[in-house]
């Protein structure tokens, strides 16, 4: 099995530390991973602004760089929801490049299955369930819907040594960000950001930790300019921790 | 044309991929294993009362009890002796205002909220709703699980559900409880246009 | 890059206390919703039989309405039909004229709303007194809902008391208490209900195999509208009829679910026709655009929607900036896609009040494609004219940087020295991230240049 390695624009320019546990965790789960060279950007942040088919070209090099692989896996459930729910509409084909794209979460939980122990975290952590993650690609199940319950990332979590998971109040209500909106309705944006911050707070925990690096910049930079004293990771380097 | 037909006309043109309309026989809606503690917790959690019958007992009297300061009750029932008005004899819709207890029939309840089907049986049906507390009597072996057994009874003319009259008066109501509104700030009154009390005498079959 | 949203949704803000006690008080009504939704086991196979229901029903609604009509028909009932806002302001003043109508009671109905019924008949001379509470608080205090099932919503009680001191329906100064002011406006109602000429209702839903008309209330208002006029007029969209009783159970067991957290309304009256002692009944059948939106492939299935305002209840948007934020008369996600649909260039600067979180589209009772729709909006704001200057500058910006590799590599490798432009420069008005978060660092070294170090 084959894995061609993803990453989004943002966490190569930002969060480079995500892109690196998600190589260093594969590779340690003996996964054979490869991280084609000459990557940018999936599109989502223009077709969300409303200019979609700015992102076929990316979209028809993605296909080109990734239809090789057996699974294409990234550590951002927006981009994986967005090449997987749009690809296939913008490039007006069935895209199996785009249909075989995981979020890291999903891919280590449904493909790879992982049940050994992980890294190690002994800290309590307040667990961030992404929207895109939540009502997309189904990590876990919504809180607005009536069904059993199960939580993906936090399977995945509980095989860190020493670690304490415990989700907010509200538990998958937005933070905030939805890319554009947050340099547009800045104000709701603040608040919701804000707001879903001091719930994680409440929990008592150290760290706020989710798939997806768009929502922790965002909690990261309004807890920063607020003055709340809380950490942010991805929960791909805390999977990886100590590995 | 007249509107209806450029309107339809309209419609025609632009409707585009049509759907076949769903099975609804497969529909899993709760029921329960006690229908008639259901339908009673039920009315008493939307701020009604229900109360039990005893067979033999005197229903006009244990009105008189539950109301003793009562001056005007509205009925067109046959077996309620108190009345002092009958929305059947009234001149007016309006002259039924000022009564205190009116007292109608319902013809079967719904466990999952409720409801008591209530067809038109009288010649002003400003009764129901005019009347600062309301009495249903209700056969109480007449209560059915949910909506959709409640709505089945009334599509396929159940005879216990009083067709006949709702065909005659062209009206009929579920009551669930007293009226009630949240619209000042979200506190929750009950008593808003309506009956401001509603209990429901279960009387034995 | 703001909209009217964005700059009321601000100065709502601005009041910590009172934002904070809206989003709260919505987050609870989604709560209640929650827990009904959790009772029932059925609760997702409804909502699937519920879109499918008006799927079907939609797109055969000339049959359906045909039916609807015909059976209200034979039941003696006058059956109208308006292509437009205009014609059904006329085909009700003309019923009401006819009839001597000098004052006329009416319960909730967002389609007169739509219509500008009231302001309309007003100028014909003829008293329009709305009878749900919520409704009748803002028409005295004259402004419009800012919720469609709750539409004094952002009155605390204090300003519903001074309102009803004001207007003499409270006559005891400084008494704000609820269930006090619930009384004295049923005291003032009683009155209104008992010397009106007629009643007007909406329909939540007209049932096609019996011409019945629908109305589910709380207040008892809309029976109470029917019971002492002598006339009842029934407002109905194009899109609420439905089949048969087999489908109304489906829907009336969700709608107070969804949008109040209640089981049911506390009245469910079915109107076949008028009272023995009433003149007449008449039903209204209103188009207003909607025999257009049913072609929209992309927006048809706004017109599943039963108005419940759940989506509403849970937008995390329309919670922290109020109904008023929105310039359509209908706010949260329902009310951006219809906007949308009655004048896309007036309604264009809503489109962009949303995450894109997807709440609405799963608590939707009729899986309306809610958040969907919205992304597909924003698609066409450019052919549409109203595509945001900077935006659209921003994401061809986006589009050269990303398009080139070679590009793109050297400007991830040039980002750090961004960390080095002081911070009242970042913090400045052009640079609108900052303006509520501290900026992020930028890493010595992109991923793609660490990587290649790993690999070696």
């Amino acid at each position: 099995m084959k894995i061609g390695l993803f990453i989004p624009c943002y966490v190569d320019a930002v969060y480079p530390e995500v892109g690196m546990a998600t190589y260093k965790l594969l590779k340690h789960l003996g996964v054979d991973v490869t991280y084609p060279e000459k990557q940018t950007c999936c599109g989502q942040p223009m077709a969300n602004a409303g200019f979609e088919r700015q992102a076929i070209p990316l979209a028809e090099k993605f296909e080109e760089k990734f239809e090789a692989f057996d699974y294409v896996v990234a550590p951002s459930v927006s981009c994986t929801a967005f090449i997987k729910l749009n690809y296939s509409r913008l490039l007006n084909h069935e895209c199996e490049t785009a249909k075989r794209c995981m979020d890291v979460v999903e891919f280590l939980h449904d493909v790879v299955k992982v049940n050994q122990r992980l890294g190690t975290f002994p800290h309590k952590v307040s667990l961030h369930n992404s929207c895109h993650g939540v009502r997309e690609l189904g990590l876990s199940s919504p809180s607005e819907r009536h069904e059993k319950k199960f939580n993906k990332i936090k399977d995945l979590l509980q095989l860190v040594d020493g670690i304490d998971v415990v989700e907010p109040e509200r538990p998958d209500e937005c933070c905030g960000f939805g890319g554009m909106f947050s340099v547009e309705e800045t104000a709701v944006s603040a608040q919701m950001g804000l707001d879903k911050i001091e719930r994680h707070m409440q929990t008592g925990a150290e760290f706020i930790t989710g798939p997806d690096c768009s929502c922790l910049m965002h909690m990261a930079g309004v807890a920063k300019k607020q003055g709340k004293k809380i950490e942010f990771k991805h929960v791909v380097e805390i999977l990886a921790a100590g590995l | 044309m007249s509107s209806k037909e450029d309107i339809l006309k309209k419609y025609r043109a632009n409707v585009r991929e049509q759907f076949d309309m769903p099975d609804l026989s497969d529909i899993r809606a709760i029921t329960y294993p006690d229908p008639l503690l259901q339908f009673m917790n039920m009315v008493k959690s939307v701020g009604g009362n229900a109360i039990e019958v005893d067979k033999g007992a005197d229903i006009n009297q244990l009105i008189k009890e539950l109301y003793p300061d009562a001056k005007e009750i509205a009925s067109n029932l046959p077996e309620i002796t108190i009345a002092t008005r009958n929305p059947d004899d009234v001149g007016r819709a309006r002259d039924l205002n000022g009564t205190d207890v009116g007292i109608i029939r319902g013809m079967f309840g719904v466990a999952e909220n409720g409801c008591v089907w209530i067809p038109q049986q009288m010649k002003e049906k400003a009764v129901c709703f005019i009347s600062e507390n309301l009495i249903i009597l209700l056969d109480k072996s007449q209560i059915v699980n949910n909506m959709h057994e409640a709505y089945h009874r009334l599509s396929t003319r159940d005879p216990k559900s009083g067709l006949d009259l709702f065909d005659e008066y062209g009206y009929g109501t579920f009551i669930s409880g007293p009226s009630k509104t949240a619209d000042i700030a979200q506190v929750l009154v009950m008593g808003a246009q309506a009956a401001r009390s509603a209990t429901i005498l279960l009387l034995p079959e | 890059m703001s909209t009217q949203h964005s700059k009321a949704a601000k100065q709502f803000l601005k009041n910590q206390q009172y934002a904070h006690w809206h989003d709260a008080t919505f987050w609870a009504v989604r709560s209640k919703r929650d827990k009904m939704a959790y009772g029932l086991d059925e609760w997702e196979q409804l909502r699937e039989k519920a879109s499918a229901i008006k799927r079907h029903t939609i797109t055969h609604l000339d049959e359906y309405l045909d039916q609807f009509a015909t059976n209200a028909e034979k039941n003696g009932v006058e059956v109208h039909w308006a292509k437009d806002a205009k014609e059904f302001n006329e085909i009700v003043y003309g019923i009401l004229k006819n009839h001597n109508v000098k004052k006329m009671v009416k319960s909730k109905s967002m389609l007169t709303e739509e219509c500008e019924m009231n302001p309309y008949l007003e100028s014909k001379g003829i008293e329009v007194v709305e009878t749900d509470l919520g409704e009748r608080i803002i028409q005295l205090k004259g402004q419009k809902p800012s919720h469609i099932v709750m539409p004094a919503i952002h009155l605390n009680h204090d300003d519903v008391g001074e309102l009803f001191e004001e207007k003499g329906i409270s006559n005891e100064k400084g008494n704000h208490d609820p269930t006090y002011l619930t009384y004295r406006a049923r005291l003032s109602l009683r009155n209104e209900f008992l010397t009106a000429d007629a009643g007007m209702t909406g329909g939540n839903f007209g049932i096609a195999e019996t011409g019945d008309i629908v109305v589910c209330t709380n207040e008892g208002n809309a029976d109470m509208s029917t019971s002492c006029p002598k006339l009842h007029i029934a407002a109905i969209g194009l899109e609420k009829i439905i089949p048969n009783y087999e489908c109304l159970a489906v829907f009336q067991r969700m709608l107070c679910r969804a949008g109040t957290g209640q089981p049911t309304t506390t009245y469910t009256s079915h109107f076949r026709k008028a009272r023995p002692t009433a003149h007449h009944m008449h039903i209204i059948l209103v188009d207003n655009g909607r025999s257009e939106w049913i072609g929209d492939p992309e927006h048809w299935e706004s017109l599943k929607c039963i108005r419940c305002g759940s989506c509403m209840n849970t937008c995390p948007v329309y919670r922290r900036s109020g109904g008023y934020s929105y310039s359509y008369f209908i706010p949260g996600p329902i009310g951006i896609n219809l906007g949308m649909l009655r004048n896309p260039q007036a309604h264009s600067g809503n489109v962009s009040a949303c995450t894109l979180c997807n709440s609405c589209q799963t608590v939707c009772p009729a899986k309306v494609n809610l958040g969907d729709q919205i992304y597909l909006w924003r698609q066409q704001l450019d052919s549409l004219g109203t595509a945001n200057p900077e935006k659209k500058m921003m994401c061809k910006g986006m589009g050269m940087l990303y398009g080139s590799p070679g590009l793109y590599n050297f400007a991830t490798g040039m980002a750090h020295f961004a960390n080095l432009v002081p911070s009242p420069l970042l913090n400045c008005g052009l640079n609108p991230w900052a303006e509520s978060h501290d900026m992020f660092k930028f890493p010595k070294k992109p991923f793609h240049e660490m990587i290649k170090e790993i690999e070696k």
